[in-house]
């Protein structure tokens, strides 16, 4: 099973209280925040690596995960790369881009352009990024390539190496199971870093998976220094025949109001509820 | 050290030009990006035959692209590292800390959890069946000093086994290396241990009172040894002993051989890496025990010894620095919550003048502990610069310790807080002087 994951290099969401806006409100600045990882993205990339492997066996790589992110052609960029290739995945492609030329709209097309490139059986994202929680390049993708979109999988079995896979979605309702033949597109959400949640057949299904809490395995040492060995290719736009213009503009950011740190104890449900209500205003 | 002495080393060490640019003899690269390294490599003194083996081939053009900036930026891969040996230690270390230190031992299953990072593929050159192109000094001080941020004792554990397995890649004969290099690496987990440490006054590394006299193609080993890690788990000691009119030797001795006698060691700090006293009682062992085999009974074998020692004051001075920001990161916030008289502590000057003394102690410690590895790397000698890093972070690392619990009041005092762990921890970087090696 080859397995596509897209990557995003996002500002530290520990470090959001660092987040400025620029003076003309139009944007929010990067200046000394650190980066890594979109959370939602190194999710989905535990849920491609435990489908490409026997656990059993040393975590053996029994298929590909190829990651591809889009962004500046930098260190950080690089690095989130290089972190994913050490917990295990095969390769990585960089497509050059500025954030400001950007939203969900270009990045579905680059993406879609990749799939074409890479022809895998899966893409698996994570339902959105920590920075703009747009949460809509995943379905973009999908009805750009015509092919079925699970959005928030909490569970994913197969039996046939990805051929047909059954997916458990978490929603506000309840669960729901949907069967799907593949290709398809797939987007995560944390519960599919639970111990139980991926089956590809191959790992024995009673195999226990390490309780992950905060993120995905840990790159380890080893996984760092076999990274170096592992190819990122470099692309730009114009390698993959893209001109798409950002469809969608932000007018204006705003931080949040300053908490005033009040607390207010109440004695009741009642109470609460009236506090709410009357005095909160929020429901 | 003279400055024509000093200049002849950084000349020695390839880095002429870099000398010349800087335009003072002192301004010296800390190597911490290791880029010069092969390019001096073959200049260095230590474990000629050994080296020349395991040393890499500098990729083409490296040693060019190397900075003219002062950078003491991590690399990429090192970044990698401390990301995931930081993520360990807040996880799985830190949460342990408190138990281990009260039951006498690391958990069950943490030393395995950081097996599974690879940390010794990662100290084993590809060409010995490991990971590495090319072993650093300074990725192995970062190792230690990411651990220590979990916890000292917990760290002092699992750097152990790492420790002979270093001691092995850098001194370690081909039959050595062959004979229990690969297995480790193989199963990723070994059980061994360095004993450096005797329990005597003014206990000086270089000059152990243990001593190995040969007896034909024998040694025997007699005397003691304190504070060993893991000592009832280890299988295999890494012992530092003196051979007569020869100088002291590292000697490889299994658990099993008879007149060794293990027993418990308890102490102020690291509990919790299950501290044990070596007994040795005339054991007797093969000649090809030594480390490094024959070669280990030429006089020119010493220089390997003084290596560890100075390797032995990086790594406790690197556990000094992780604890000490482990404490640092605690008390400022604490101390900006904690109200008195109507206002966060942190508002009295008594007390933010010593967050930021620690502060700038710590930052003083890191540089000289960074400094004497990256000469490592850059295969510059270091025995100076370790012995500094030793002497200000033994110094220091308790000050930071006793000024942590003094920081939280009572509150220090007590268990519900971990800076008196901390405290007894730091207390630790004063007496170990061996036992571990990067």
């Amino acid at each position: 099973m080859k397995i596509l994951v897209s990557i995003k290099r996002v500002a530290d969401p520990d470090n959001a209280s660092k987040l400025k806006v620029s003076s003309d409100g139009t944007a929010v600045t990067s200046e000394g925040l650190e980066w890594k990882m979109n959370p939602f993205d190194d999710w989905s990339l535990e849920a491609a690596l435990r489908l490409t492997e026997n656990a059993a066996e040393k975590n053996a790589r029994v298929g590909e995960v190829v990651l591809v992110s889009i962004g500046p052609n930098d260190e950080h960029t690089q690095r989130i790369i290089r972190e994913g290739l050490a917990k295990g995945a095969e390769r990585g492609i960089l497509v050059e881009a500025d954030d400001a030329n950007l939203d969900s709209n270009v990045v579905s097309q680059i993406l879609k352009a990749v799939v074409d490139k890479e022809n895998p059986d899966l893409v698996v994202m994570g339902k959105q990024a920590a920075d703009g929680d747009s949460n809509v390049a995943g379905t973009k993708l999908a009805a750009r390539l015509g092919w079925p979109i699970i959005n928030y999988a909490m569970k994913i079995s197969t039996n046939d190496d990805g051929k047909t896979l059954e997916v458990k979605r978490e929603l506000d309702t309840g669960v729901a199971t949907v069967k799907v033949t593949g290709p398809a597109v797939i987007t995560t959400s944390d519960r599919i870093l639970q111990p139980e949640s991926v089956k590809n057949g191959i790992t024995p299904a009673d195999h226990q998976y390490a309780k992950l809490e905060v993120g995905g395995r840990y790159a380890s040492l080893k996984g760092i220094m076999q990274a170096k060995k592992k190819p990122i290719d470099q692309m730009s736009l114009g390698d993959l025949g893209i001109e798409a213009k950002v469809a969608l503009k932000y007018t204006k950011f705003e931080l949040p109001p300053a908490r005033s740190g009040d607390t207010t104890f109440v004695e009741s449900v009642e109470d609460l509820v009236d506090k709410l209500h009357n005095t909160a205003k929020v429901i | 050290m003279d400055n024509e002495k000093l200049i002849n080393e950084v000349m020695g060490g390839g880095l002429r030009a870099l000398n010349k640019l800087a335009g003072s003899p002192i301004v010296e690269r800390f190597g911490l990006q290791d880029r010069a390294r092969q390019l001096v490599y073959e200049g260095a003194k230590r474990a000629a035959e050994t080296a020349k083996r395991l040393a890499p081939k500098a990729p083409r053009g490296e040693t060019s692209r190397r900075s003219q900036k002062f950078d003491l930026r991590l690399t990429e891969e090192q970044q990698l590292m401390r990301d995931t040996l930081r993520r360990f230690a807040d996880e799985v270390m830190q949460p342990a800390a408190r138990e281990s230190d009260d039951r006498l031992g690391p958990p069950e299953g943490l030393l395995e959890a950081f097996s599974d990072l690879g940390a010794i593929s990662m100290a084993v050159p590809e060409v010995l069946g490991g990971a590495a192109e090319r072993v650093s000094a300074v990725s192995q001080m970062l190792i230690a000093e990411d651990l220590a941020r979990g916890d000292m004792g917990l760290a002092y554990a699992a750097l152990s086994p790492l420790s002979f397995v270093n001691a092995l890649v850098h001194w370690g004969d081909e039959r050595q290396q062959t004979a229990l290099l690969r297995s480790f690496v193989e199963e990723d987990s070994i059980r061994a241990s360095v004993a450096v440490v005797e329990p005597h006054p003014f206990f000086d590394p270089a000059a152990p009172r243990t001593t190995a006299k040969k007896k034909g193609s024998e040694l025997v080993l007699t005397g003691e040894k304190s504070m060993v890690a893991l000592a009832h788990h280890a299988k295999w000691f890494l012992v530092a002993a003196e051979v007569p009119k020869l100088g002291p030797r590292f000697i490889l001795i299994e658990r099993e051989t008879e007149g060794v006698e293990v027993s418990e060691e308890t102490a102020m700090g690291l509990g919790s890496a299950g501290l044990g006293r070596l007994r040795l009682n005339k054991v007797r062992v093969s000649i090809d025990s030594l480390l490094g085999g024959k070669a280990a009974l030429e006089p020119d074998a010493l220089s390997a010894y003084d290596d560890a020692i100075d390797r032995g004051r990086i790594a406790w001075g690197a556990m000094a620095l992780g604890t000490s920001q482990a404490l640092l990161d605690y008390v400022i916030p604490y101390c900006n919550d904690r109200v008195a008289f109507g206002e966060p502590i942190s508002h009295r000057q008594a007390v933010a003048f010593m967050i930021a003394n620690i502060a700038i102690e710590l930052e003083s410690m890191r540089m000289l502990v960074y400094r004497a590895a990256g000469r490592i790397d850059a295969g510059l000698s270091c025995a100076r610069e370790a012995y500094l890093a030793r002497t200000l972070c033994s110094d220091k690392a308790m000050e930071i310790g006793t000024n942590g619990v003094q920081l939280l009041g009572g509150a220090g005092f007590i268990k519900d807080h971990p800076v008196e762990l901390w405290y007894r921890q730091l207390r630790s970087i004063g007496v170990m002087d061996g036992n571990l090696l990067l």
